[in-house]
């Protein structure tokens, strides 16, 4: 450390401080230009993105299955067996049904809810460098997307879209620190503000502290005015645990979202505000447990008798006897 | 002449930028994964004069805000990557025990875009913005750190032979 500067050096420093300052300064203000220059690198950027999308796809997750390599052992195991060929096209098959898959799931709830939706593929995600959850899609503008919109997959609520540029668009997660959404219970209508944690799961604080809420009581979204920037209806999450401390404020509960943030294809934009408010139409059935087949062994003592002791007297026709025993698979 | 020679250097971190925003925010990476422009700019920098690492993090700092992901202001992420260029150059100028060796320079730069993060966060604060559970800021802080750290060896003989092409002198590495 045997630098000293000198006073053009320390004037360098200023004046590229002071420019920062500046440009803090116009942004804070709304200065068009900003934007207009953040809107215009988004625009270039956006087929770039969409090439690098395509490039990167068949090893997209090959760090997170590095990690979980000893699950995924015997799965390895059997794609060795196949030659390349059979194995690139089994994986581009997997990626188009999935994405189909998820397409028709956003679907068919943008249908029960008698949303207008607009369903658009994610082509990058945010970086975790700035702390905090975005999504790229590759629908903007020009298919009528703008900014405020509601963003939902298959299982409920993703995001808001926060700008909109031509051929793209950025979705702020709800699981975004600063994501804060109204919302109410299914089934009682109790009305809260979940916000986002940097997690799958959010933060529910009840506005009423006279009613209670339980794990396991799902949240939909209480809608906005003209349904921008949330439409009525659309279910976010379930309740996993309620902090019940005496003397609080307000009754909080932790809850987890239904969308996967880490695993979003295709999403929607519900471009069009529904006619009537679904209500708790859109709220996912329970699961239901499977019935576990019962098989019933009858056992006749005269055949046990027969094989122990064997005797020339002919054994009685098999029927069913009061001693029988039963094995529950 | 060093100042054309820095102009020399902006389409590399064009480059870089555009790499980062079209690839490396496609993978799916653990512990909320890493910034290849954070890091390249402050290796760099590490290998540069401060006048030079203060303007490396000018220029830098300007391609993080334009990024879709910034949720800063503009000039956010320029302000807190003007002071890191310049400390991280500052540090090393004029001492080859420190930038001769690749550890000291690893070890300077995932320290620095550790430090960068947290100062971004405070500065973001001091603007309103929301940042989320400490416990997951913490996580994603060591995630940086750890992916700094794995990712910064891999880059620094490239990075050296760049930089000194581009500053036409000796690379110390």
């Amino acid at each position: 450390m045997r630098y000293g500067g000198d006073n053009r050096g320390r004037l360098l420093i200023i004046v590229l401080i002071v420019t920062s300052l500046f440009l803090i300064t116009l942004d804070l203000r709304g200065v068009a230009v900003i934007d207009g220059v953040r809107t215009g690198t988004q625009t270039a950027l956006t087929p770039v993105q969409k090439l690098g999308s395509w490039a990167v796809k068949p090893f997209r997750n090959f760090v997170s299955d590095v990690t979980h390599l000893g699950r995924t052992q015997n799965q390895i195991n059997n794609l060795k067996a196949e030659n390349e060929k059979l194995r690139t096209r089994l994986q581009n098959r997997k990626i188009a049904d999935a994405q189909l898959t998820q397409l028709k799931s956003v679907l068919d709830l943008a249908g029960t809810a008698e949303y207008k939706v607009v369903s658009a593929r994610v082509i990058s995600q945010g970086s975790s460098t700035s702390f905090t959850q975005t999504v790229s899609i590759d629908a903007g503008t020009s298919s009528g997307i703008t900014q405020n919109m509601t963003v939902i997959s298959g299982f409920g609520l993703v995001g808001v879209v926060k700008a909109a540029y031509a051929n793209s668009a950025l979705v702020q997660l709800a699981s975004d620190p600063a994501f804060r959404i109204g919302v109410r219970i299914a089934g009682t209508q109790q009305i809260g503000i979940l916000s986002g944690q940097g997690t799958r799961k959010g933060v529910l604080q009840l506005l009423d502290n006279t009613t209670q809420v339980k794990v396991g009581d799902v949240l939909l979204a209480r809608g906005s005015q003209n349904g921008r920037p949330f439409v009525p209806g659309a279910p976010i999450g379930e309740v996993t645990s309620v902090d019940n401390s005496p003397g609080a404020v307000s009754q909080t509960a932790e809850v987890k979202f239904f969308a996967n943030f880490s695993t979003l294809g295709v999403v929607a934009v519900v471009v069009s505000n529904p006619k009537s408010d679904p209500r708790d139409a859109l709220v996912p059935p329970k699961p239901r447990p499977t019935p576990l087949p019962t098989v019933t062994v009858y056992a006749s003592p005269d055949t046990a008798t027969a094989s122990q002791s064997p005797s020339p007297t002919k054994p009685s026709p098999t029927k069913p006897s009061p001693s029988k025993s039963s094995a529950t698979r | 002449m060093a100042l054309r020679r820095y102009l020399l250097s902006i389409p590399i971190f064009a480059f870089i930028f555009i790499v980062q925003e079209s690839v490396v925010t496609q993978l799916r990476v653990p512990f909320g994964g890493f910034s290849l422009l954070l890091i390249f700019t402050l290796i760099w920098a590490a290998m540069s004069t401060p006048e030079i690492g203060a303007l490396t993090g000018f220029g830098a700092g300007i391609l993080m805000d334009l990024s879709q992901s910034s949720p800063g202001p503009m000039g956010h992420w320029t302000l807190v990557l003007i002071l890191a260029g310049y400390t991280v150059a500052f540090l090393g100028y004029g001492d080859d025990n420190i930038r001769a060796n690749p550890i000291n320079i690893v070890f300077i730069t995932t320290i620095g875009v550790v430090a960068s993060q947290f100062v971004f966060l405070l500065l973001g604060l001091l603007l309103g913005q929301e940042i989320g559970s400490t416990s997951h800021i913490l996580f994603l802080l060591a995630g940086s750190a750890f992916w700094t750290a794995i990712i910064s060896p891999l880059l620094l003989k490239v990075i050296s032979f760049t930089h000194s092409n581009v500053f036409g002198t000796r690379s110390l590495l």
